[in-house]
C-alpha cells in the first residue's frame, strides 16, 4: 500500500496549484485591504494627515520639513493627487513601513505590533485549541448520545456558552476569579518583579497572567465547537458507510474513528473563522484583563487618536485573519484526501 | 445457543484462504429459516407494521431472489437476518434461525458483532456510499480484519487482493485506492470482497446493481453467481427488478406489504405466476421484442405503512381475483405445486381442483363401474 509514483505527482500538482491559487488570492485580499485601510485614515473627518502637517507649519516648521515629519508619521505624503499619495503608501508598506507612531513620539508602527502581537497570538492560539479539543471531545459525546441526560447537558452548556458575548464572559471571569475567589492576578501579562528570561519565577508569572485571557477565549468558543460537533456527528451518524462499517462487525473503537475523524472535517472550515472572530474578541478581552496585545493597542491607538497606530494595527490583524484561513484551507486539503487529489467525492 | 457460533466461522489467513478454487473447505453452506417475523416502525401514528408475520425459509446453497416494489419490505428483511433493523424500526416478532448461528434476533453485543461480517456478508447497494471516504480501501480492510481478530494482516491482504484479482480488478491498485477514485462497478466489487474476505458463507446482496450501467450490471451478477458457486455459499439477492432475479437466482420470494406472497423455484414464479400480485408484476415488464403496448402497469398505488390494511388481504385493493373472504381474513401461505402462495383465489382455486379432480375420478369409477355392468 506505498503510493504508486503514477499517482503521486498529480496529487503533489493538485497541492501546488491549491497554494497558488490561495497566494494568489490572498495577495488580492491583502492589496483590498490595505487600499480600503488608505481611503479610511484618508477620509477620517478632519483630514488627520493634513492637520497633522498644518499644525506642524502652525508651530513654525518650514513646509517641507512639515511635509517630511508628516510622511514619516503616516508613510505618505499629505499633500500631492490623491494618485500620488497612494502609490507612496503603497511603496512604504513594500518596505514594512507603516510609518511611526503619535502616542508613542519616535516609535516605529511596525515596531509596536510587533511587540504587541505574541500578547494576542499566543493566548488566541492557546484559547483555540484548548476550546478546539475539549468542545470536539465532548461534542462527538454529545453526537452519539443524543437522547441520554448527559448529551442534552452538554447540548445545552454549549448553547448558553454560544450564545454569551465573549466580553461578558470576560467580565464573569474577572469577577469570579479576581474578586469573589482571588486566585489569579487581575491583570497585565507579567508581574514586574521578575527578570524577563528563561526562569521559573518569569515563566509561573506569564502563565499566571494569561490564564484567565486564555480561559475567556476557551469558554467563548467552546459552546460553538460542541454544537457544531454534534451535528457534524449527527450527519456522519446518518451516512450509508457507517451503517455499512456496522453491518462488517467493525469494532467500536474502529467506528468510533471512522465517526469522529468524518464528522471533525468540516470544523477546520470553521476554525479559520473562529480564529478571525477570536482576533475581533481580542479587541474586548485584552481590555478587560489589560493585556498588552493588539486588541488593546487598537483601542490605546483609537483613544490617542494615532491613526497611523490604528490603521497598521488593523491592517496586521486583518492580515493575520486571512493569512490563518489560507493556513486552515490548506491544513483541509492534507486531512481529506478527496480534496487532496483533486477528486470528486 | 449464542456462544456457539464462533468455532464455525472461517479464520482468514489460516489455511483455508479463499483461494477460490478450492471450495468451501470445512464449511458448508448455512440455511435460514425465518419464522413469522414482525417489524414495526414507530411513526407518529403509532407503531406500523414494515413486516407482517414473514415466513421464509432459505435452502442451502441456494440463490435466493426477494423482489418486489420499494416499500415491500424486502431490504427491512434482509437488514433482519444480521439484527440491523434502523431505528425507528424494531423486530417485534419471530425467529430468524441461521445454520451455526442459531436465532439471530437473540443474539448481542460483541457475538452480533462478530456474526456480522465473519459469517454473514452483507453487500450494499452500489449507489450508496459503503466505504469510509477518508481511509484507502486497503485500510479499512485492515481495520476490518482487526475487528475479528484476523492475526495475519498479509494473509488477509492476499486474500483480499486475490479476490479483487478474481473479479477483475488490479488488487494492489484497489487497496491503495480511495473511495473517490473508484467507480461504481468497482466499489461495488470492492463491497463484495469485503463481505466475502472473512469467509462469510451467507451473503446477502441489497440492490447490488441499482444505479450501475448495463455491462457493469452483468458483470456484477456474474461475478456474484460465479463465487456463490465456487464457494459453496447461501446467498440472498434483494433487487426490484425481475430480469435481474430471473438471471442469478435459483429461488424466488416475492414480497407485497411487508408479506412474501409466492416463493418457489424462480423459472416456476416467473414462468407460470400463481399469485396475482406476481402475474401483474411479470405482465408489467415491457419486452424487448413485440409491442411495448403490451406491457401493463399494475393498477392503484402499492401501500405505504399508512395504509395498509389492518385485516385481510393486503393486496386485495388491487386484486382482479378479489372475494369477500379476502376483506376480513389474512390469506395464509399454501402450497401449490412446488411453491408457496398466500392467495384465497389461488388456495381456493386449488380447493376447487382437487375437487373437481376428485370429481373426475369418481366419474372414471362410475363409468368404470357401468362399463363392467355392462
Amino acid at each position: 500500500m506505498k503510493p504508486s509514483t503514477v499517482r503521486g505527482r498529480p496529487r503533489v500538482n493538485a497541492v501546488t496549484r491549491r497554494l497558488a491559487g490561495h497566494l494568489v488570492r490572498g495577495l488580492v485580499m491583502i492589496w483590498v485591504v490595505t487600499t480600503i485601510s488608505f481611503v479610511i485614515i484618508r477620509n477620517i473627518p478632519g483630514n488627520p494627515v493634513l492637520g497633522q502637517y498644518e499644525t506642524l507649519i502652525e508651530r513654525g516648521m518650514s513646509p517641507d520639513q512639515a511635509e517630511r515629519a508628516t510622511a514619516a508619521l503616516y508613510g505618505f505624503l499629505p499633500t500631492g493627487s490623491l494618485w500620488e499619495q497612494y502609490t507612496g503608501y503603497m511603496k512604504a508598506l513594500l518596505h514594512l513601513d507603516l510609518g511611526q507612531s503619535l502616542s508613542t513620539p519616535g516609535t516605529e508602527v511596525v515596531t509596536l505590533i510587533g511587540s504587541a502581537a505574541k500578547w494576542t497570538i499566543l493566548p488566541v492560539l492557546g484559547g483555540t485549541l484548548l476550546s478546539f479539543v475539549l468542545g470536539v471531545t465532548l461534542g462527538v459525546y454529545a453526537g452519539v448520545k443524543r437522547s441520554g441526560k448527559l448529551g442534552d447537558l452538554l447540548s445545552i452548556s454549549g448553547s448558553l456558552l454560544h450564545g454569551v458575548p465573549q466580553y461578558v464572559i470576560g467580565l464573569l471571569v474577572l469577577a469570579i476569579f479576581t474578586t469573589l475567589w482571588p486566585i489569579f492576578p487581575a491583570g497585565g501579562p507579567v508581574d514586574v518583579e521578575f527578570v524577563p528570561g528563561f526562569n521559573a519565577g518569569y515563566l509561573a508569572s506569564l502563565i499566571q497572567h494569561a490564564t484567565l485571557p486564555v480561559l475567556t477565549y476557551a469558554l467563548a468558543s467552546y459552546g460553538g465547537w460542541v454544537l457544531a460537533m454534534k451535528s457534524s456527528v449527527a450527519t456522519v451518524l446518518g451516512d450509508d458507510f457507517i451503517l455499512a462499517a456496522e453491518l462488517r462487525g467493525l469494532s467500536r473503537g474502529v467506528l468510533f474513528r471512522y465517526i469522529a475523524r468524518n464528522a471533525i472535517l468540516p470544523l477546520f472550515t470553521i476554525l479559520a473563522l473562529s480564529l478571525g472572530m477570536l482576533f475581533g474578541g481580542a479587541i474586548f478581552i485584552e481590555r478587560i484583563f489589560n493585556y498588552p496585545g493588539l486588541g488593546l493597542l487598537l483601542v490605546n491607538s483609537i483613544g490617542a487618536r494615532d491613526y497611523a497606530l490604528m490603521g497598521g494595527t488593523f491592517l496586521v490583524t486583518t492580515m493575520a485573519i486571512i493569512v490563518v484561513n489560507i493556513a486552515a484551507d490548506l491544513l483541509y486539503a492534507v486531512i481529506d484526501p478527496r480534496v487532496r487529489t483533486g477528486g470528486v467525492a | 445457543m449464542t456462544t456457539t457460533s464462533p468455532e464455525t466461522g472461517g479464520h482468514p489467513g489460516a489455511p483455508s484462504p479463499p483461494g477460490l478454487a478450492g471450495g468451501p473447505g470445512d464449511m458448508t453452506a448455512p440455511g435460514v429459516r425465518v419464522r413469522d417475523l414482525v417489524v414495526v416502525y414507530r411513526t407518529p401514528l403509532g407503531e406500523l407494521p414494515a413486516l407482517g408475520g414473514v415466513s421464509l425459509t432459505i435452502e442451502p446453497g441456494t440463490i435466493t431472489g426477494i423482489v418486489g416494489e420499494s416499500g415491500s419490505g424486502k431490504s427491512t428483511l434482509a437488514l433482519s437476518l444480521l439484527n440491523a433493523v434502523q431505528p425507528p424500526g424494531r423486530i417485534s416478532a419471530g425467529s430468524v434461525e441461521i445454520d451455526g448461528l442459531g436465532n439471530v434476533l437473540e443474539l448481542g453485543g460483541d457475538d452480533l458483532r462478530q456474526a456480522r461480517g465473519r459469517h454473514l456478508g452483507y453487500v450494499f447497494q452500489a449507489a450508496q456510499n459503503s466505504l469510509n471516504p477518508l481511509k484507502t480501501v486497503g485500510k479499512q480492510l485492515l481495520d476490518l480484519g482487526r475487528s475479528h481478530g484476523a492475526d495475519d494482516p498479509r494473509a488477509l491482504v492476499r486474500d483480499a487482493r486475490s479476490l479483487l484479482e478474481r473479479m477483475g480488478l488490479d488488487g494492489a491498485r484497489v487497496l491503495d485506492s480511495h473511495q473517490h477514485q473508484l467507480s461504481g462497478g468497482m466499489r461495488q466489487r470492492v463491497g463484495i470482497m469485503l463481505a466475502l474476505v472473512l469467509n462469510a458463507q451467507l451473503v446477502i446482496l441489497d440492490e447490488p446493481t441499482t444505479a450501475l450501467d448495463m455491462i457493469t450490471q452483468a458483470t456484477i451478477l456474474r461475478i456474484v453467481r460465479e463465487v456463490h458457486k465456487e464457494r459453496g455459499l447461501t446467498t440472498l439477492m434483494v433487487t426490484h427488478d425481475i430480469g435481474v432475479a430471473a438471471e442469478v437466482t435459483d429461488r424466488l420470494a416475492v414480497m407485497y406489504g411487508g408479506r412474501v406472497v409466492e416463493h418457489g423455484p424462480t423459472m416456476d414464479v416467473i414462468g407460470a405466476p400463481s399469485h396475482p400480485y406476481t402475474q401483474g408484476l411479470i405482465r408489467a415488464i415491457p419486452r424487448l421484442s413485440g409491442d411495448t403496448a403490451e406491457a401493463r402497469a399494475l393498477p392503484g398505488r402499492p401501500p405505504t405503512l399508512g395504509t395498509l390494511p389492518a385485516g385481510g388481504c393486503v393486496f386485495r385493493e388491487r386484486c382482479p381475483l378479489r372475494m369477500d373472504v379476502c376483506e376480513t381474513v389474512e390469506p395464509p401461505p399454501v402450497l401449490v405445486d412446488r411453491r408457496t402462495v398466500a392467495c384465497h383465489a389461488v388456495a381456493g382455486a386449488r380447493q376447487e381442483r382437487v375437487v373437481r379432480e376428485e370429481r373426475v375420478v369418481r366419474e372414471q369409477e362410475r363409468v368404470g363401474r357401468e362399463e363392467e355392468r355392462a
